[in-house]
């Protein structure tokens, strides 16, 4: 992913969302479920942000929204990174066979779109949030672990793995305690630019009315919810739509910028 | 593509296509549980009509059997039976594959144009500043999910339509511009980098300095040069961008509210419906299965360095 935007500007609106979101409960007005005004109330009036179509304060849901995304995509990409640096960790400690295995499975299963997988989970599991975390990251796991392997991969000519091949080392034991942390710094921008997609997915299998309850306030829901209302509140579209958009956007910076930074060679 | 190759690649195919229709039959059935229990949750079946439900599918036998009969059923082109419309779902994915194969092959021509633009674009303009808009345009497409562009287009649409009455009809379900559009750029952004690292490559490779020695014009040594050994990625890309497409379409229908194939999957993944779910995994793979030796085909026609090989 190539975005040329300001990492600095990426870095401030992050902070800010995350901030928000971490003191939803002070921030919140009202409660994000409960009618406090009239429906459909315009912005800039009271409550802040307007009410939605139960007249319910979008700034509390907003606030609340953007807790449940926020961790729920955090949950997912945790689920993509562990499973995936696993895998890889196993492939190149094993070499061989294992090595052969994850790298096949990992190509099959990026065959199919990560939506698609995602969905047939949910379809397994049923509906509703831990499911849709699970599909989700189960949905970036192939992915993450054929990058992951690479990673891996990278550090594996530098001359300590030699020197702990001679010292007598196992290749689990290489791997774990000698490749892992010197690839550490790109795993973590591959865990940065996963969260992106993470975030996306969740909001979007959200949208798409599989994250269970539909008044409990989340980002893809409440753009979902909005869809009736373009014409005459637009606004309710535009809040939820704007901060999934600039998140996904901010946090594909900040992995962009990483990467910058942790690849040798390029600048 | 040799024949011995091709025969390879059908029989992987085949054999894809056996393991997901194997792990969506197991997983669904084990985890989901007795489907037949979700209608008497949901009060649309009394036990008595349960229980002859459960017979009728077969849900009382053994596992195993179930999945032989399924098997069987595959053989001959059954896909078994919606549980709560009772129609075959063969059937039910035949009707709803009209609308879905019309977005996906407008929302593909939008993937191209709009890929092939941004991406000559960008590759060709390199860090000048339209450069680098086009390549930040491609980023943007790629990153922002379906949903939110879908909802600012149809939110265009409706505000275009407020000021111009005849414009209306833009923003209702049944027109096919605004979703393709949706798809389409979300689509684009992927092709556009690979035309765009291939056309960066290809520049400054030394046989361009050796076409412009010999004198070949400026604008031909672009297109043929410069463009044409970008191309096989490019196709092979978005061969398999038609596969990706299809995923796509399930929130471009949803936004857009239109009938088709991902709404039906959306839908009978909330109702519990399995056989059909289980329908659309097979077609799914199917899909995959053929974007992906199609893909091969392709590439193969285009770059004459990749027959041998492949």
């Amino acid at each position: 992913m190539k975005v040329h935007f300001s990492p600095a500007a990426a870095a401030v609106w992050l902070v800010a969302v995350v901030a928000a979101s971490a003191a939803a409960p002070w921030l919140a007005l009202h409660s994000p479920v409960q009618p406090v005004a009239q429906p459909l109330t315009r912005p800039l009036t009271f409550p802040p942000l307007g009410t939605d179509n139960l007249g319910r304060d979008e700034w509390s849901r907003m606030l609340h929204g953007g807790r449940v995304s926020l961790a729920a995509s955090l949950s997912a990409a945790a689920v993509a990174a562990l499973l995936g640096t696993t895998a890889a960790l196993v492939a190149q400690g094993l070499g061989g066979a294992a090595d052969a295995t994850v790298t096949g499975g990992a190509n099959a299963a990026l065959a199919i779109p990560g939506l698609l997988t995602s969905l047939a989970v949910v379809a397994i599991l049923g509906p509703g949030i831990e499911s849709v975390v699970l599909a989700v990251g189960l949905g970036l796991t192939p992915g993450f672990a054929r990058l992951a392997r690479q990673a891996l991969a990278q550090v594996r000519s530098e001359p300590y793995i030699a020197a702990a091949g001679a010292l007598g080392a196992g290749g689990m034991d290489t791997a774990r305690r000698h490749m892992l942390p010197n690839a550490l710094p790109r795993l973590l921008s591959l865990a940065t630019t996963h969260y992106a997609w993470a975030f996306a997915g969740i909001t979007t299998l959200s949208f798409l009315g599989l994250s269970g309850s539909a008044s409990r306030p989340e980002w893809g829901t409440m753009l979902n919810a909005a869809r009736p209302y373009l014409r005459e509140s637009a606004w309710l579209a535009f809040f939820p739509g704007a901060a999934i958009a600039a998140t996904v956007l901010s946090v594909h910076t900040l992995g962009a910028w990483l990467a910058r930074r942790v690849t040798p060679g390029a600048s | 593509m040799n024949s011995g190759a091709f025969l390879r690649r059908a029989g992987i195919g085949v054999l894809t296509l056996w393991a997901a229709v194997t792990v969506a039959f197991f997983a669904l059935r084990l985890a989901a549980g007795d489907p037949t229990d979700n209608l008497l949750a949901q009060g649309l079946a009394s036990p008595e009509q349960a229980q002859a439900l459960r017979e009728s599918l077969g849900l009382d036998q053994p596992l195993v059997i179930q999945y032989a009969g399924y098997l069987q059923g595959l053989a001959r082109g059954d896909l078994g039976r919606s549980l709560f419309t009772q129609r075959l779902v063969s059937r039910t994915i035949a009707d709803q594959a009209g609308p879905t194969l019309a977005l996906a092959g407008a929302g593909l021509m939008v993937a191209a144009a709009l890929g092939s633009l941004l991406g000559i674009a960008a590759g060709w303009a390199g860090r000048s500043l339209f450069g680098r808009a086009a390549s930040g345009l491609s980023g943007l497409a790629t990153a922002v999910p379906v949903a939110v562009t879908g909802v600012f287009l149809l939110w265009a649409a409706t505000w275009l339509a407020s000021l111009r009455p005849e414009l209306l009809p833009l923003s209702r379900g049944g027109n096919l511009l605004l979703p393709a559009l949706a798809l389409g750029i979300a689509s684009s952004g992927a092709l556009a980098r690979v035309l765009q690292s291939g056309l960066e490559e290809n520049l400054h490779a030394p046989f361009m300095l050796a076409a412009r020695a010999r004198g070949v014009g400026h604008g031909f040594r672009l297109a043929w040069h410069a463009l044409r050994p970008a191309l096989p990625l490019a196709i092979s890309f978005l061969a398999l961008e038609t596969a990706l497409l299809l995923g796509g379409t399930v929130v471009t229908e949803m936004v857009f509210a239109r009938p088709g194939l991902g709404r039906l999957l959306v839908t009978s993944i909330l109702t519990g419906d399995f056989p059909v779910v289980q329908g659309l995994v097979l077609l799914a793979a199917t899909v995959y299965t053929l974007t992906h030796i199609a893909a091969d085909t392709l590439s193969a026609r285009v770059d004459p360095r990749l027959r041998s090989t492949t």
